[in-house]
Order: C-alpha cells, then sequence, then structure tokens
C-alpha cells in the first residue's frame, strides 16, 4: 500500500484484518460510511465558520466528530489537521480555523480519491493479490 | 453491511435470526425449540451505543468477529428505552462512547447503576479523549472499563477476557 503512506494509519489496517467471509467488503462500507457523514459534517463546519457571531463551541464540536471518525479509518492526515483546526477553536481564531478548515477539505479530498483508487485497483486484482497488496 | 443501522430492538428471544445483521453467515445456529422469552441464551449479548455511524460499524464488527450478539443504537436516550422497557433480552454487557449528543455515555453509566433491574450489567465507556478525570469519573462510577478511540479488537478482547459471562 505504498501510495497510501502517510495518509492512512494503523487504524486502516485493523480494519482490513477485521474483514473476512461474512463481511468481505467490511473496509469499503466503513469508509463509504466515513465519506457519508464527513460529508455532512463538512458542510455543516462551512455554515458554522460562515456564521457570525461564531459559535466556537459548536465549531469544536463539528469537527471533534469529524476527527474522531476519520481517526477510526485511520485517516491519519485529516485527523492531525483536525486537532489544528481545534487548537485555533481554543484560542478563538477564526482566521485560523478558515486556513485549517481549507487544508482539512483538501486532505479529505485527497484521500477520497485515493481511497477509491485503492479499491478500485482491489477489485481489478482479485482476492489473492489483496492478501500481498495488504502488508505494509 | 455487516454493522448495524439504529434499527429497533429485535423480537424476544423467539426466533435465532434474531440477528440485526442479516448476513452474518458467521453466526451460531440455535436449534428454535429452545426459545422462550426469559431463557438464557449461550451468546453473549452485547449493547453498543454511539452516535457515529462509523464508530458503531467499526465495534460491531469487532464484537461480531469475538462471535457476541451485537445490537446497536444511536443514542443513549434509546438505549435505556431499549434497555427499560425490556426489548433487547439478556444484555451481558454495554459498551458506549462516552460523548454523545443529548444523553452522554456517561449519564447513561449512570442510570444503569442506579437502576435495581440494570445495575449488574458491565458497562464500558469509550473515548477518542485521553481525559484522566474523565477516566476515574467513569470508573468511579461503577464502569467496568474505559476504552480509547480508535477501539481495537486486541482492547476488545482484553476486556472481554475479564468478564465474567
Amino acid at each position: 500500500m505504498v501510495f497510501m503512506q502517510g495518509f492512512l494509519d494503523e487504524q486502516f489496517n485493523q480494519l482490513e484484518e477485521l474483514q473476512d467471509e461474512s463481511s468481505p467488503n467490511f473496509v469499503e462500507e466503513v469508509v463509504d460510511l466515513f465519506f457519508k457523514d464527513s460529508s455532512r459534517l463538512l458542510t455543516n463546519i462551512e455554515q458554522a465558520i460562515d456564521k457570525y457571531p461564531q459559535d466556537f463551541y459548536r465549531l469544536d464540536s463539528l469537527v471533534h466528530q469529524f476527527k474522531g471518525s476519520g481517526s477510526s479509518i485511520g485517516a491519519l492526515r485529516v485527523k492531525n489537521e483536525c486537532s489544528v483546526f481545534k487548537a485555533h477553536c481554543n484560542d478563538r481564531s477564526l482566521e485560523g480555523c478558515r486556513r485549517s478548515f481549507q487544508k482539512i477539505k483538501r486532505e479529505h479530498a485527497t484521500l477520497k480519491q485515493k481511497l477509491e483508487s485503492y479499491f478500485q485497483l482491489l477489485r481489478q486484482v482479485g482476492p489473492r493479490e489483496y492478501a500481498v497488496c495488504s502488508r505494509k | 453491511m455487516a454493522a448495524a443501522a439504529p434499527s429497533p430492538a429485535p423480537a424476544p428471544a423467539m426466533s435465532p435470526k434474531v440477528a440485526v445483521s442479516p448476513k452474518a453467515v458467521d453466526r451460531k445456529v440455535v436449534p428454535v425449540v429452545a426459545a422462550a422469552a426469559d431463557e438464557v441464551s449461550n451468546e453473549v449479548h452485547v449493547l453498543a451505543v454511539d452516535d457515529s455511524s462509523v464508530d458503531r460499524a467499526v465495534i460491531a464488527k469487532i464484537l461480531r468477529s469475538s462471535k457476541y450478539r451485537v445490537t446497536t443504537v444511536e443514542s443513549a436516550t434509546r438505549a435505556l428505552e431499549l434497555l427499560c422497557l425490556g426489548l433487547v433480552p439478556n444484555v451481558n454487557m454495554i459498551i458506549t462512547d462516552y460523548w454523545m449528543p443529548g444523553m452522554t455515555g456517561y449519564e447513561l453509566l449512570k442510570r444503569v447503576k442506579e437502576s435495581s433491574k440494570l445495575r449488574e450489567i458491565p458497562v464500558v465507556i469509550m473515548s477518542s479523549e485521553n481525559v484522566p478525570n474523565r477516566i476515574s469519573r467513569c470508573l468511579a462510577e461503577g464502569a467496568e472499563d474505559f476504552l480509547l478511540k480508535p477501539v481495537r479488537p486486541s482492547d476488545v478482547s482484553r476486556l472481554c477476557s475479564r468478564i465474567r459471562w
């Protein structure tokens, strides 16, 4: 999974290890759940940032949720950028939040692209090769 | 999808196929003749509570991989409803997220421990935040354990091996 390096952490491997015959598409299903959730959260965060007066508590809460589910699928860079965002919320820095949010969106989009390619590749090479691909 | 949607409680144990996940071929087959509403099932039944659909899917899969039966709900309020109305029979453990909108996992823990009917059920709290204060408060309130998210299979097996089912 060389091309995923840096984007995903050990948690993603944990998910792959959980996948079995009873749920052969588990990882992709969880990833789909994440992107469904995250699209909604990103919209809400964007609205909350543009709202005046800013509600940093709500912003923090939304990013916290985003960070949580990102972390559950091993989305390392997304998770880290969320921590930066939370720090800006803490400092009540709207400008910091805006900057960080742009980064989060970029990381999120990149991750989505990479994972889509990854699952496509897995479908092409088939289950035997998958076992090889999934070794670090 | 292996994980359950926050479906309403399965019918009281009249059917072995009461599983929330219809595709789980790893379910053990229980003869129908054994079914009775108050009969204790051999299967460990865990109630998992989390507002995040991702986390529900993951915790359910981890638990099902250990052959536990899992019911998932998306709120503490719903969990209490099911428990108090007796709609989830024979729950052997509750595993809940700490922070959820509405009622928190901590509040759920307190309610469970205050209830004469429910207090024997071990309650495990999960949280993405490592806050020592929070952890000790939960343990003081009677939590069985406190797991940091993201939860791993090894965390769950370590925890479950300690519990006397």
